[in-house]
């Protein structure tokens, strides 16, 4: 199969030259968020990194709810310049969304196709891979994306501005996000990875912080990425994801039930996919990486569109250079000493 | 309450001793009523020193002027609706002796959809210390770390001049900017007590001047800003390494043992 006509392929190249116009852009948009494309973007690219091209719309919505809505409520003081911001965010957020939906995971997250590599690197070194985790394990994990987005976005930096808990939790997530350490790190900083002594609070955040970048340097190299399983932008698109022009679309037939080959194939182990007779079957943890349509091998049944455009029909020529190429990808490595042994 | 109008009155004696020496600076006004808590749109006031005669104005992202006048040398600015960098300059002149100083102030807003790039790049005085780049949001002017400039005169470059840097903690050094006018200032550890945390320590002023003689003329400017305390203080990146290396072994033994589990089964 040509590169050009694999999906995977491109979508690598998109989330690689993504990687380095959201890590280095400022060379080329500018030092200041001014400068930058939004403001409000909707994957993890952070402020923290001195050359981002582009912040999160996490950022501005922590500060926004802990500066400005906390102190307002407190001051009985709830105006437009309260909520102007908010919804400025918010809307910038939403037309970014409505543009790309939830491809902003899948192809363009700094975080996510570091993920990736990491685990290309995984297999490349013969660690023995956990392909799909435990329908009970992903069952489990699945609100831990909702508590991340309700108490470390909204309720805590709320909270803070307030007065109810410290400042230490005004923009608790970011405190946390992998991608503050990883993005800095590419950018030749170190300053992003300490333990803060300052205080107890921004001790214990730190301290979660890196031990989150630790576990996910270790766990992406065996399993297919671990932190968009609990990311809070994840939850926020799910949010949203109707109203995105991206779609992700099933034909379902008879044949869908015994195959199952979509949801094998899912980096997120979404397994409705393949038991689904919706038409729309873009899941609350879908990321749009396509993946699932790539290994339909029935002609027509899954698509990615774009609004009514097809990017991608599922098909049972592309299915088969497909499989090859990734036979190909894994026949070159030698199995794995467990895999040996057993 | 009285604790903060002693620390402002005490910053405006500090600084009147290193500028008693120097030409017109800005710094920040005391709080005359407590202070302005976290409103993030209440006025800011700035004290112009050695500003008798200064005409004064607060250019916005846009590079539109408002004529500003000060009250017994202080200057209230108010939130003009637009948000990012403003540029507060006063400037006077005598014919053969101009003066000029530049202080920028973060305004909230609506989004002004300029870049301060714009802003600082634009010809404010003759002669201007040009912030390349003004530490942004996220950044601040930090101890320890290097603030870059180009003095800039009718907006080319001075190159080998003169540039002094005096802060609120009483250090005094002398810079030279090189062939393209650029200059690097190492700010100085000079902070006498350092309590842990940012929330902890108040920030300190600094101010750079810089003279140019042209056409038997004297050009002379002050840029002002203030600078924190670098968090290094309480902030240990070894310590971090090591709890990322813990991360790491976490998640080995999480791997190991979850694919013992499997082959158990």
């Amino acid at each position: 199969m040509p590169l050009w006509k694999n999906l995977s392929v491109i979508r690598k190249v998109v989330q690689l030259l993504a990687f380095l116009f959201l890590v280095y852009g400022s060379v080329f948009v500018g030092f200041y968020s001014a400068d930058k494309l939004s403001g409000a973007f909707p994957a993890l690219a952070c402020a923290y990194d001195a050359k981002t091209a582009d912040y999160c719309v996490l950022i501005p919505l922590q500060h926004q709810l802990g500066h400005l809505l906390g102190p307002a409520i407190n001051a009985g003081a709830f105006g437009l310049s309260v909520i102007m911001p908010i919804l400025t965010t918010l809307g910038t957020f939403l037309i970014l969304f409505v543009l790309l939906n939830k491809t902003f995971c899948g192809w363009l997250c700094p975080l996510g196709f570091f993920q990736e590599v990491l685990g290309m690197i995984g297999q490349k070194l013969r660690l023995n891979r956990t392909e799909s985790l435990d329908d009970k394990l992903v069952d489990r994990i699945r609100p831990a994306k909702w508590l991340m987005l309700g108490l470390l976005v909204i309720l805590l930096p709320l909270a803070s501005g307030l007065g109810f808990v410290g400042h230490e939790l005004g923009d608790p997530f970011c405190k946390i996000c992998p991608s503050r350490i990883l993005t800095s790190l590419f950018a030749g900083q170190l300053n992003q990875l300490y333990i803060d002594t300052s205080s107890v609070g921004f001790m214990i955040l730190s301290i979660i912080a890196d031990l989150l970048f630790g576990l996910i340097l270790v766990l992406s190299l065996t399993m297919r990425q671990p932190f968009c399983r609990i990311c809070p932008l994840l939850a926020m698109h799910a949010l949203f994801r109707k109203v995105g022009l991206v779609k992700l679309v099933k034909n379902y037939t008879s044949r869908c039930d015994k195959c199952g080959l979509c949801a094998k194939a899912c980096p997120m182990d979404i397994r409705e996919i393949h038991t689904s007779k919706e038409k729309d079957i873009l899941m609350p943890d879908c990321t749009l990486c396509g993946r699932c349509v790539e290994f339909c091998p029935d002609k027509g049944v899954m698509a990615m569109k774009y609004a009514v455009i097809p990017i991608i029909v599922s098909d049972p020529q592309y299915f088969k250079a497909r499989n090859k190429a990734q036979k190909a990808w894994e026949g070159r490595q030698k199995p794995s000493r467990r895999s040996n042994k057993a | 309450m009285k604790k903060r109008i002693l620390m402002g009155a005490s910053l405006a004696v500090a600084l009147f001793n290193f500028t008693a020496h120097a030409a017109m600076l800005w710094s920040p006004a005391p709080a005359k009523h407590g202070h302005g808590g976290h409103d993030r749109h209440a006025a800011k006031s700035y004290l112009l020193h050695d500003g008798a005669g200064a005409s004064i104005q607060l250019i916005n992202p846009k590079l539109n002027a408002m004529p500003m006048t000060a009250e017994q040398g202080r200057v209230s600015v108010k939130a003009m609706g637009m948000d990012n960098y403003h540029a507060l300059v006063a400037t006077r002149s005598d014919g053969s002796h101009h003066e000029s100083a530049v202080r920028y102030v973060y305004m909230f807003g609506k989004p002004s959809g300029e870049s301060p790039s714009l802003l600082m790049g634009h010809e404010k005085a003759a002669l201007e210390l040009e912030p390349a780049p003004y530490a942004r949001e996220h950044w601040r002017y930090l101890t320890s770390t290097d603030a870059l400039f180009i003095l800039r005169f009718k907006g080319d470059p001075v190159a080998f001049a003169d540039v002094k840097m005096t802060t609120g903690n009483g250090t005094r050094l002398e810079f030279k900017s090189d062939a393209e006018g650029r200059l690097s200032i190492p700010l100085p550890e000079d902070f006498p007590a350092v309590k842990p945390g940012r929330m902890g320590n108040r920030p300190a002023e600094f101010v750079l001047s810089a003279t140019h003689e042209s056409n038997g003329k004297t050009f002379a400017t002050t840029f002002s800003a203030d600078y924190h305390i670098n968090p290094d203080h309480w902030q240990s990146t070894p310590l971090g390494l090591a709890v990322v290396g813990g991360g790491m072994l976490l998640g080995g033994l999480i791997t190991w043992r979850s694919r013992r589990r499997k082959e158990k089964k």
